[in-house]
C-alpha cells in the first residue's frame, strides 16, 4: 500500500467542476480583483466568524503585510518562536524588524509563560504560529499584549477553523494571516493568502497597500505593493471553501485515530498534550519520538509518505546566524527538530491507509 | 449605433486561443506540481530567450520584480533610486518598499526620463537608476548606461510595459543590471492574473532572486537568508508558455495598428502622436497622443462607443502617497504638461482597420466640431 502526504490527485476526482469555472473565467478576462474573489473573502470572513477578510498573494505575505500596517519596520522587535517553518521569520525580516524567539511548550505552539522575559522597549508585536493547526495560548497571549501594549498578530497559515472554546482564530489580534497553499486545509492550485481582521480601519489600509495604493484608478494615497489573490484562485477557492467544516472533521478524525493508537506507546511516542477547549485542526499530525530518523526510513520503505516538520528550527538556520543564537537557547524547539515525525493525516485518507500507518508505527517499535 | 469599441479586450485574445489554453490548464492538472512545476522552469528559459538575456526568474507580479531586484542588488534605507514620475505608481512604490527614497527626473517628449536632468538629479545617495520603458518605446539606454558607468550606479530597466521592445538593435531588459518585466493582464504578454519575471546577466544576481522568492530556502531545510515567497504560479507559467507563441505576432500586429494611426492622425494640428526614432522598436503597451482639451475629447469619443483612458493622470510626485518626498507643482514641467493632455487609444491586436480609421475620424470630427 501506498499511503501520499499530498492528496491532490484524489482533490482531481471532480475536477471537471472546476474547470468548468475556470474555464467561465477566462473567457471574462476579469483577472484581477474580479466578482469571484470578493466572493470568496465574504466566504471566508464568514467561515472565520471575522467581518473582514482580505485576499492576498501568500501567507507570508498575509503576515508581512499585517505588520507593516501596524507600523512595524526598522529598529522594532517581533517576538515569535523558532518552532515554525521558516516563513514566519522571513515575513518579521522583510519589514526591517527584527524577530525575537521564544520557546514553544510541548504542543509546538509558544509558551505564554516565557514570553514576558523576552519583552524590551523595542518590542511591537506578538506573533503567535498556531502550528500544525493548534492553537496557541491566546487568552494567556492578549493578556501580556494588554500589559506591555503591544499588538499581536496570528499566524494562523496552518490552522484554518482553529479555535478556542468555539472561539476561532483570528479573534484575538489585531489580524490573522492565513496560508492557501496547495496543501492546506483550505487550499487553491496556486500561492494565495488571507488576512482576516476586526478592524475596519485596518482592512481599509490592507485593502490599498494590496492594491499599490490606489483609492482609485488615478489617486494613491500611500505607496503599496502588488498582492492580490488571483481570482482565478479564487474561484477554486469558493469550490473548495464548503467543504472546509467537512474536510476539517475528518483531519480531526484521522487524528483522534492515530491518538488513540499511540497512547498505549507512551515511552517510544510523546504524544502532545491536546488542550481542553482547543480545536486543534491537524494541518499537520506531528509527534516526538523516540529513533525518529529509524522510523522515518522504516515507514518509506513501506511506501507511507512521512515527514519531518522541520529538521532545523529556525534559530539554527544559516539565515539567523545574525541573531546570535546558539544551540540550547530553545530546549523544547530543538527537541521538536531532533524527534517530530509527521504522518498523513489528510482528508482524503481511507480508514484502511489509517491502519496501515498504525499498524507500521507499531510494528517499527516491536521489531 | 456603430459597434462598440472598447479600450481593452482581452476576451478576444482568449476566444481565438481557447482550446489550447483549455489544455495547458489540463496538463497541470495531471500532476498538480502547482509550486514552481516545469513549466515555470520552461518559460522561464523561452522568456530569457525573447529578451536575450541569460536568466530569468518568474515571480508573482512585475512590482515583485522591482522590489526583488532592488532588494538583490543591496538597496535599502539611506540610498536613493532615480526614476521618472510619468510611470505607473508600482516604479516609485518599488523603491519604498524596501526602504530607499525615489528621486525623480522629467522626462522627453518620448515619455522617457531625459538622461541630462537624471544627471542633475544624482547625489552622493544614489545607488541606482530605475528607468522606465513607458509605453513600450525604450529610453534612452545608451545615455543611461553611459551615466551609470560613470557614476558607479546600478541600473533596474522597469521593462513592465515593453517585453521585445528594442534600442539600436537591443532588447530592452538586456541592458541594465536586472529588467523587469510585468506579465499583467493588460500586458501584451499577459497571464490569467498577476505575474512578472527578472531576467538578468548576472548569475549571482539571479541566484539571489531564485532564493528570494522563495523563501531563502536553499534545499527544503534549510534557509540561508530571510525572504518572503513571490513565484510565478505554475498553472499560469503554462497559459504563458501557450500565448509565448504568439507574442511576436500580437507585437507586430499592434505596431502595424500604430503606423494606421500614425498616418491617420497626420495633420490634426491639435493632436501630437508618438513618433518613434528610427534606432528604437516601440511594442505600443499603450498608444498615447497628446491632445487639446484631453477631457472633451475622452469623452467625445466615449460617445461615439470608442474606450480610451489616461496613463496616468496625476505624475508620482503629485499624488498624497508623495506627500513626504517634499515635491510641488511645477518640479516636472514635462511630465505634468503631458498628464494634461495624454490620451491612450485601443491599440490591441484584434482591432481591424476600419476600427482605427474610425477612431482616427471621430478624432477629426471633435475637433472640426
Amino acid at each position: 500500500m501506498r499511503v501520499n502526504f499530498s492528496y491532490l490527485d484524489r482533490q482531481f476526482a471532480d475536477v471537471d467542476t472546476y474547470l468548468k469555472d475556470i474555464r467561465e473565467l477566462v473567457l471574462t478576462g476579469d483577472f484581477t480583483l474580479g466578482p469571484p474573489l470578493r466572493e470568496f473573502e465574504e466566504r471566508f470572513a464568514q467561515l472565520m466568524d471575522a467581518p473582514y477578510a482580505i485576499g492576498v498573494g501568500t501567507g507570508t505575505d498575509a503576515i508581512a503585510m499585517s505588520l507593516k500596517m501596524l507600523g512595524v519596520g526598522p529598529g522594532d522587535e517581533v517576538i515569535t518562536t523558532p518552532n515554525t517553518f521558516i516563513a514566519t521569520v522571513g515575513a518579521i525580516v522583510m519589514t526591517g524588524a527584527r524577530p525575537v524567539f521564544v520557546d514553544s511548550e510541548d504542543g509546538y505552539v509558544i509558551d505564554p509563560t516565557k514570553i514576558e522575559a523576552a519583552i524590551t522597549p523595542r518590542t511591537k508585536v506578538i506573533l503567535p504560529v498556531h502550528y500544525t493547526g493548534n492553537v496557541a495560548d491566546m487568552p494567556a497571549i492578549m493578556e501580556t499584549a494588554h500589559r506591555h501594549n503591544l499588538a499581536v498578530v496570528e499566524d494562523a497559515c496552518q490552522s484554518i477553523m482553529g479555535a478556542i472554546d468555539g472561539k476561532p482564530v483570528g479573534s484575538w489580534g489585531a489580524t490573522a494571516a492565513f496560508s492557501l497553499h496547495p496543501l492546506k486545509n483550505l487550499n487553491v492550485w496556486a500561492d494565495g493568502g488571507v488576512i482576516v481582521t476586526h478592524s475596519a480601519e485596518l482592512a481599509e489600509k490592507l485593502r490599498l497597500y494590496r492594491n499599490h495604493g490606489l483609492v482609485n484608478r488615478d489617486e494613491v494615497t500611500m505607496f503599496g505593493i502588488n498582492c492580490r489573490l488571483d481570482t482565478i484562485q479564487a474561484v477554486v477557492g469558493n469550490r473548495l471553501i464548503s467543504q472546509t467544516r467537512q474536510i476539517t472533521e475528518r483531519r480531526i478524525a484521522n487524528a483522534k485515530r492515530y491518538d488513540e493508537a499511540f497512547a498505549g506507546l507512551g515511552e517510544l511516542i510523546n504524544l502532545p498534550t491536546r488542550r481542553p477547549g482547543v480545536r486543534h485542526v491537524f494541518h499537520l499530525y506531528v509527534l516526538r519520538v523516540k529513533r525518529r530518523d529509524d522510523l522515518l526510513a522504516y515507514l518509506r520503505k513501506n511506501g507511507i509518505d512521512a515527514k519531518v516538520h522541520y529538521p532545523i528550527p529556525v534559530h539554527l538556520q544559516k539565515a539567523a546566524a545574525y541573531l546570535g543564537y546558539k544551540s540550547g537557547d530553545f530546549p523544547m524547539a530543538e527537541e521538536h527538530a531532533r524527534t517530530a515525525i509527521t504522518l498523513p493525516g489528510h482528508q482524503h485518507l481511507t480508514e484502511d491507509e489509517v491502519s496501515y500507518v498504525i499498524e507500521n508505527v507499531r510494528a517499527f517499535y516491536r521489531g | 449605433m456603430q459597434r462598440r469599441i472598447p479600450y481593452v479586450n482581452v476576451v478576444g485574445q482568449h476566444a481565438a486561443i481557447k482550446a489550447e489554453l483549455h489544455d495547458a490548464l489540463d496538463r497541470v492538472l495531471d500532476h498538480g506540481h502547482f509550486i514552481l512545476g516545469e513549466e515555470v522552469e520552461e518559460f522561464e528559459r523561452l522568456f530569457a530567450e525573447l529578451c536575450q538575456s541569460p536568466f530569468a526568474i518568474g515571480v508573482n507580479s512585475g512590482t515583485d520584480a522591482l522590489i526583488l531586484a532592488l532588494r538583490a542588488l543591496g538597496i535599502g534605507p539611506g540610498d536613493e533610486v532615480i526614476t521618472a514620475p510619468n510611470s505607473f505608481v508600482a516604479s516609485a512604490g518599488c523603491i519604498v518598499q524596501v526602504g530607499a527614497k525615489p528621486v525623480f527626473a522629467d522626462v522627453r517628449e518620448d515619455f522617457n526620463l531625459d538622461p541630462a536632468l537624471l544627471e542633475k538629479a544624482i547625489t552622493p545617495r544614489t545607488k541606482a537608476i530605475l528607468p522606465v520603458h513607458l509605453t513600450g518605446r525604450p529610453a534612452d539606454m545608451d545615455a543611461i548606461m553611459d551615466i551609470a558607468r560613470r557614476h558607479h550606479l546600478r541600473v533596474i530597466e522597469d521593462a513592465a510595459q515593453a517585453v521585445t521592445a528594442e534600442h539600436r538593435g537591443r532588447r530592452v531588459g538586456s541592458f541594465g543590471d536586472a529588467g523587469c518585466f510585468s506579465l499583467h493582464p493588460l500586458k501584451t504578454l499577459n497571464a490569467c492574473g498577476d505575474g512578472g519575471v527578472v531576467v538578468t546577466h548576472n548569475r549571482e544576481l539571479c541566484e539571489k532572486i531564485q532564493l528570494m522568492r522563495n523563501l531563502g530556502l536553499r534545499t527544503r531545510e534549510n534557509a540561508v537568508l530571510w525572504s518572503s515567497n513571490s513565484r510565478l504560479d505554475t498553472l499560469q507559467a503554462s497559459l504563458l508558455l501557450v500565448k509565448l507563441k504568439y507574442v511576436a505576432e500580437w507585437t507586430e500586429k499592434r505596431r502595424a495598428n500604430a503606423r494606421i494611426y500614425d498616418e491617420k492622425l497626420q495633420g490634426i494640428p491639435n493632436v501630437q502622436v508618438p513618433m518613434v526614432a528610427p534606432h528604437e522598436r516601440a511594442v505600443y503597451h499603450t498608444f498615447v497622443i497628446q491632445a487639446e482639451r484631453r477631457d472633451e475629447l475622452k469623452q467625445y469619443l466615449a460617445d461615439q462607443g470608442i474606450g480610451t483612458a489616461v496613463h496616468y493622470a496625476i505624475p508620482i510626485h503629485l499624488q498624497e502617497a508623495a506627500a513626504g518626498l517634499g515635491y510641488r507643482r511645477g518640479d516636472f514641467p514635462v511630465a505634468e504638461r503631458q498628464a494634461a493632455h495624454i490620451l491612450s487609444l485601443p491599440i490591441y491586436p484584434e482591432l481591424r482597420r476600419e476600427d482605427l480609421e474610425r477612431v482616427a475620424e471621430t478624432i477629426k470630427s471633435f475637433y472640426r466640431s
